[in-house]
């Protein structure tokens, strides 16, 4: 496919972009002692070698009372600039621009790390920090916007080759034009006008602070989602006023607040894609300035579908590229079906941030570690063999066949992908099947002999006389002790792979926490079962907060019916089934009955292989569930790894 | 005092009994042991600790179970700095090595975590790998390897960790050691192959320490105090102290936990084991020591030889030299709310103190000359941000007048567990010469030219809920008056901050025997709770004592007999029978004019913002 609009050259302001896709700004925890790393520098050149038209950097931050994170940028620090001339010198190599995001959060912070209290419009707490802030008076105001023109100078200096004002998601500025969170009754609060003076101070003192030949943008939250918040109507006119500057170039959308609906915002596979773009399309018909359109954007079609319907000048995509840092020249190249494209899973790159962790991704395992480059393979044609087609055996002879081996991965199943490929039979989760196909394709590319239908063992794999054995034989289930007996206690996979088909009162046990029993129970709640998940953990599909999913899940179980009970423990089952339930804080005891039981619970690896090859006369590695059962993310790395190790 | 008499390890003599323990403090620069390390441990030195154990070192690269967790390769400048720093002082310094095994976390390393079998730690559900040969031989190595590192550092000694998060407790326990070969016959092995490895390079000069978890509270397959007294009688010929801990994976709250569990938990089992070693090694006692009489009696009374105060020296690095100058009514007093100093989680928050905020900051916090000419200082309100604020400029010299317009001093310190700081504070405030006025209110008119500071408190803040009917009580006004004055009928307590208010006022009523509810926004209730350990205990406790949790809800509506509730997600509502509405909303700050704020007059926050804005305000005066 050709696209016309998609690599159309684009001017914002006093840039120029080769095309239409901007790698806009999200946070990576790469940030050292408040600095930009070289990590920073190599993770957006990486993107900057593939093509992208802009990129925009995460937030620094403008002032010392904003620290709401361990590893935010402080931008107000002069020690910055050389950090931010190591990032612009990487990505401007590859002839790309690059603009920084400047921001404050507001009240969307805790004093823990700068033990300083919390500046915000009025004294309303956050919905995640729930720090009540002090309300700005008019030198904390004042100081606030001269750290905006402080900052934006650092990054003039440091060579970016605009800025953008983060007013959206997680900001002062978005605090101040909200009614939810600005109950001030001076000449900052009350009618938009006024709700909006900082955000037009902030844009007046930047653009004196950068001059005209920087650009300048405005990023603005289109539908906070929540009560008493702005709606699109109200950010229209914010767009409309900052236009009327006649001091911006550009204006970026968002949707949701980060402390309250951050599941809006960086949404998983459970929302469709696009699902933001009326934002930009309705601040587009009402201003002349360019506008970004975002909302998980996940390949080149989309993209340029976004701009072809007229909804918006440029498309953001973050995970597109975090996934796949060729994205841009994989599509101008005429191979769109080679990008490796992104799940939304949010399993490494969200739910890292959330953690405090570095960013990664469950598909690209070179994500977080651009600036330590591959070592050179020692030796090159290497006959690997690898058995298990799973995402860490695929993973494992990708990477070796990409590093001169040579390669045969054996599969006894007759398709691969393994347990990911499982996961996604589930409707609500059938992005999760991109991660398997997308290595799939990557092992045939690279000339993997791939076989499926085959059962390694130990003879087949000694005859074949393989230099190198790579073990991804993955795990089987392994009911507890008091499901072994009946007929009617199955594992999850036993549903997922068609050998039980439960019917009636089913009972999901949950020991994982993740989304192994929730899909399981939606399936089944839509087969037409009554499902009850029980967990021994407070929460149940605890782990789903963490990708984002718990929103959408909670809505959905509500919607099919589907109970909820933690803190339980299965002590024992009869015929019947009769459970008996121990309510772990109290010591209550319950004898329950049901129809089905689903055991979701830890597997035990698939290694009679390696116990039996591992003191042979080759090289023998173990990747993923056959090392321990895990979820995919360690399957991936693992097989990296053994593949760059060979 | 027993407690301040010197006491000779191995050879070495450390000038009291007081230990400040092995624990997390974030202040790792990388995985090194930093100069902010080197600066918190010789605080506690020139203080008159005398065993400082270090920050536990993981041995092995497999092993990195929080970011800043220090790693043994990468500590000897640290560990020879904190030396250097505390030798001066006599103090002995002992290098904790370990390694937390399925209690690690693979975020980090990005690879499997080691242990004995593939059981699964509780709350992080990550199933580690069996340890094979190659696994056990590099554990060994790194004992070995990292010992001898200390050694080059010229530490006085190592400790090896078999205590709450450690790999050698996983192996010694029945609730981790599945093994079908020689390590799992004897569980023990591992740790006795260690200590001796550790003992070879070590030599016979120099303290090996062991810190044993001697009950892991799950007697169905852990470790009990019966099979521990043995393994400690075994084992002390081979170490020169144990430390008597107790906890597993499964309690982890319990090892170190906060003011719900009475201070001197491990006393029994500190007498029974130190009777089972019968003087081959030194014992030290763990848990919750905070009162220097407290530790005083343990050592009088045979419980042990030495005393671990680690929490105490955090909330006063000057433990031990006050107890030499018999002032220990001067000692600031741990509360043991375990809100600053637990911070083995992901935020990597420094250790710190709210009673004593420049704990963690010794390199930034640095103490104040005294003023060129002392002033006369007016303090208003005497809370903890008051108090503190008073406290410090009278310390420094200026002449301090304090008034409260509530009978008595502590503010709403006194509505609170933590309310013996409260009493702490008022007597250093008289000692120093405060001149203190309460149940007066004050006015601009009576500042008179003097320097003012404001702490001035809080106030109740919206309640975002219609209130049609019914009663609404703020929870400060419950704790005020007492629950005995109550109105009848069920009380719904709505708590939209999910700290340890909610919680605690729930607890207190179902405990007089009200029928009881909590509303909370929360998938659980007093998710902040998470930093001090006590979130899964709060929940069980108000499970055992029959509240009814409604989570995920918010109030929409109270009525003559019955609340609304409104789910936060569908928006199904719900109506609850109702007598009393307990509101432990975020309150607002008591706004009075002035340049001088402190704690929650700026804005209401806790006791430990409290503490330190008044100390602040107090070196602002110049």
């Amino acid at each position: 496919m050709a696209f016309r609009f998609l690599f159309s050259p684009f001017r914002v302001g006093p840039v120029m972009l080769a095309n239409r896709v901007v790698f806009s700004a999200h946070l990576t925890n790469y940030a050292e002692d408040g600095r930009p790393s070289e990590q920073h520098a190599a993770y957006y050149a990486a993107r900057a070698a593939g093509g992208v038209g802009l990129i925009i950097t995460e937030e620094h931050s403008t002032h010392p009372s904003d620290w709401p994170y361990e590893k935010l940028i402080h931008g107000f620090n002069p020690d910055v600039v050389e950090g931010y001339r190591r990032i612009t010198d990487a990505v401007h190599a590859h002839r790309v621009p690059i603009f920084a995001q400047l921001n404050h959060n507001g009240g969307q912070a805790s004093s823990l790390y700068s033990r300083l209290p919390v500046l915000a419009p009025s004294a309303v707490p956050d919905p995640l920090f729930r720090e009540v802030p002090k309300a700005v008076d008019d030198k904390d105001i004042a100081d606030i916007i001269a750290g905006y023109a402080l900052v934006a100078r650092h990054c003039a200096e440091g060579g970016f080759d605009g800025v953008e004002l983060q007013c959206s998601h997680s900001s002062i500025v978005r605090g101040f034009l909200s009614p939810a969170t600005n109950k001030r009754t001076d000449r900052y609060g009350g009618s938009l006008a006024n709700r909006a003076r900082i955000l037009l101070d902030i844009v007046a003192a930047v653009r004196d602070a950068i001059g005209p030949g920087l650009a300048l943008g405005v990023r603005l939250c289109g539908d906070e989602l929540i009560e008493g918040g702005i709606k699109l109507d109200e950010a229209v006119e914010v767009a409309r006023l900052v236009e009327a500057t006649g001091q911006v170039d550009y204006i970026n959308t968002s949707i949701g607040v980060a402390t309250s609906t951050l599941f809006m915002i960086e949404a998983s596979m459970a929302v469709p894609p696009g699902y933001a773009l009326f934002i930009a399309n309705a601040m587009r018909q009402a201003v002349k300035l360019p506008v970004v359109g975002v909302g998980r954007i996940k390949d080149p079609v989309q993209a340029e579908r976004a701009l072809a319907e007229g909804h918006c000048d440029l498309v953001g995509v973050v995970r597109g590229q975090i996934a796949d840092p060729e994205f841009m020249a994989k599509a101008r190249s005429g191979h769109a079906s080679d990008i490796r494209t992104c799940l939304s899973c949010n399993q490494e790159c969200v739910g890292r941030m959330g953690l405090n962790h570095t960013l990664g991704c469950i598909e690209n395992p070179r994500a977080g570690n651009e600036s330590v480059p591959l070592p050179a393979p020692r030796l090159r044609g290497r006959r690997v063999l690898v058995v298990g087609g799973g995402p860490g055996g695929l993973q494992a002879a990708s990477t070796a066949a990409q590093r001169g081996h040579q390669v045969t991965l054996l599969e006894r199943s007759s398709t691969t992908g393994g347990q990911a490929a499982l996961a996604a039979t589930v409707p609500s989760r059938a992005e999760f099947l991109d991660l398997p196909r997308n290595l799939l394709a990557e092992c045939k590319r690279h000339g993997v002999d791939v076989r499926t239908g085959v059962e390694a063992t130990v003879d087949s794999v000694t005859a074949a006389q393989p230099e190198v054995v790579v073990l991804a034989t993955g795990a089987r289930p392994k009911l507890p002790w008091w499901g072994e007996e009946l007929a009617q206690i199955v594992d999850v996979r036993d549903v997922l792979e068609g050998r039980a088909a439960p019917a009636g009162d089913v009972l999901v046990f949950d020991e994982l926490g993740f989304h192994q029993a929730t899909s399981v129970a939606e399936l089944l709640a839509d087969r037409g079962c009554r499902v009850r998940i029980s967990t021994p953990g407070m929460v149940v599909g605890q782990d789903l907060g963490v990708t984002l999913d718990m929103e959408m899940f909670l809505l959905r179980a509500n919607h099919k019916g589907i109970a909820l009970t933690t803190d339980e423990v299965i002590m024992g089952a009869a015929e019947g089934i009769e459970v008996q339930i121990l309510r772990h804080t109290t010591g209550a005891m319950s004898t329950e009955r049901f129809d089905w039981v689903v055991c979701v619970v830890h597997q035990e690896p698939e290694d009679g292989l390696w116990k039996a090859l591992k003191d042979g006369p080759f090289e023998v590695h173990r990747v993923g569930d056959c090392l321990t059962p895990r979820r995919a993310n360690a399957a991936v790395i693992e097989g990296h790894r053994v593949g760059v190790s060979l | 005092m027993i407690l301040t008499t010197p006491v000779v390890l191995a050879g070495r003599t450390a000038p009291s009994r007081v230990m400040f323990g092995p624990h997390e403090t974030n202040l790792g620069r990388g995985r090194a042991i930093s100069l902010r390390h080197v600066a918190y441990y010789e605080r506690r030195a020139a203080g008159g600790a005398g065993v400082i154990v270090t920050e536990t070192a993981s041995v092995d690269t497999s092993d990195w179970p929080y970011e800043r967790a220090p790693l043994a390769a990468e500590c000897q400048p640290g560990w020879a700095a904190t030396v250097s720093a505390c030798r001066p002082h006599g103090t002995l310094v002992v290098a904790s090595l370990g390694h937390a095994g399925s209690q690690g976390s693979a975020a980090y390393s990005r690879t499997a975590l080691w242990a004995p079998s593939r059981v699964a730690d509780v709350a992080s559900r990550e199933l580690p790998m069996e340890m094979e040969e190659p696994e056990l031989d590099r554990l060994l190595q790194g004992f070995s390897f990292a010992t001898a590192i200390a050694m080059e550092s010229d530490v006085d000694g190592v400790e090896i960790d078999a205590g709450q998060h450690s790999l050698l407790r996983q192996f010694l326990s029945g609730l981790t050691n599945q093994r079908e070969d020689e390590y799992g016959a004897d569980r023990a092995l591992l740790l006795r192959e260690v200590l001796c490895a550790v003992r070879d390079i070590l030599g016979r000069d120099r303290i090996l320490g062991l810190r044993l978890s001697c009950d892991e509270l799950a007697p169905w397959a852990g470790i009990t105090p019966e099979h521990a007294a043995g393994l400690a009688a075994e084992l002390a010929k081979a170490v020169d102290y144990i430390t008597v801990v107790r906890g597993s994976a499964m309690s982890t709250s319990a090892t170190r936990p906060d003011f719900h569990t009475p201070s001197g938990f491990n006393i029994d089992l500190c007498r029974d084991i130190r009777s089972a070693v019968g003087g081959v090694a030194d014992v030290i006692l763990q848990g919750s020591i905070v009162g220097p009489d407290q530790a005083e009696w343990a050592l009088s009374s045979g419980v042990a030889d030495l005393v671990e105060m680690t929490r105490a020296q955090i909330a006063e690095p000057n433990l031990v030299a006050l107890c030499v100058k018999e002032e220990t009514e001067r000692v600031r007093p741990c509360v043991l709310c375990n809100q600053r100093c637990r911070v083995r989680d992901g935020r990597n928050a420094v250790v710190s103190c709210v009673v004593e905020p420049s704990s963690g900051y010794e390199t930034t916090d640095r103490p104040l000359a005294p003023p060129a000419a002392p002033r006369e200082v007016l303090v208003v309100g005497g809370g903890p941000a008051g108090l503190e604020a008073a406290r410090a400029l009278a310390d420094r010299g200026h002449q301090v007048e304090l008034v409260e317009r509530s009978e008595q001093l502590g503010g709403s310190l006194r509505l609170s567990p933590l309310e013996g700081f409260a009493d702490w504070l008022a007597s250093e405030v008289s000692r120093l010469g405060v001149k203190i006025r309460t149940g007066e209110a004050v006015t601009s008119a009576d500042f008179g030219g003097r320097t003012v500071v404001l702490a001035t408190g809080s106030v109740p803040g919206p309640r975002d809920y219609d209130i049609d009917g019914g009663q609404v009580l703020d929870v400060a006004d419950v704790l005020r008056a007492g629950l005995d004055a109550l109105p009848a009928g069920p009380v719904v307590v709505f708590d939209p901050v999910g700290d340890s208010v909610g919680a605690r006022i729930a607890e207190l009523l179902a405990s007089a025997g009200r029928d009881t509810t909590v509303v909370t926004r929360d998938a659980v209730v007093g998710t902040q709770l998470a930093v001090t350990g006590d979130l899964a205990d709060a929940n069980a406790r108000l499970h055992r004592a029959g509240v009814q949790l409604v989570k995920r809800s918010t109030l929409l509506a109270v009525r003559d007999a019955s609340v609304v509730v409104e789910h936060v997600l569908t928006g199904e509502k719900q109506e609850l029978a109702c007598g009393l509405v307990v509101h432990c909303g975020h309150r607002l700050p008591d706004v009075t004019p002035g340049e001088v704020r402190a704690g929650d007059c700026v804005a209401p926050r806790t006791l430990y913002e409290a503490v330190l804005e008044g100390r602040r305000a107090a070196q602002g005066v110049s």
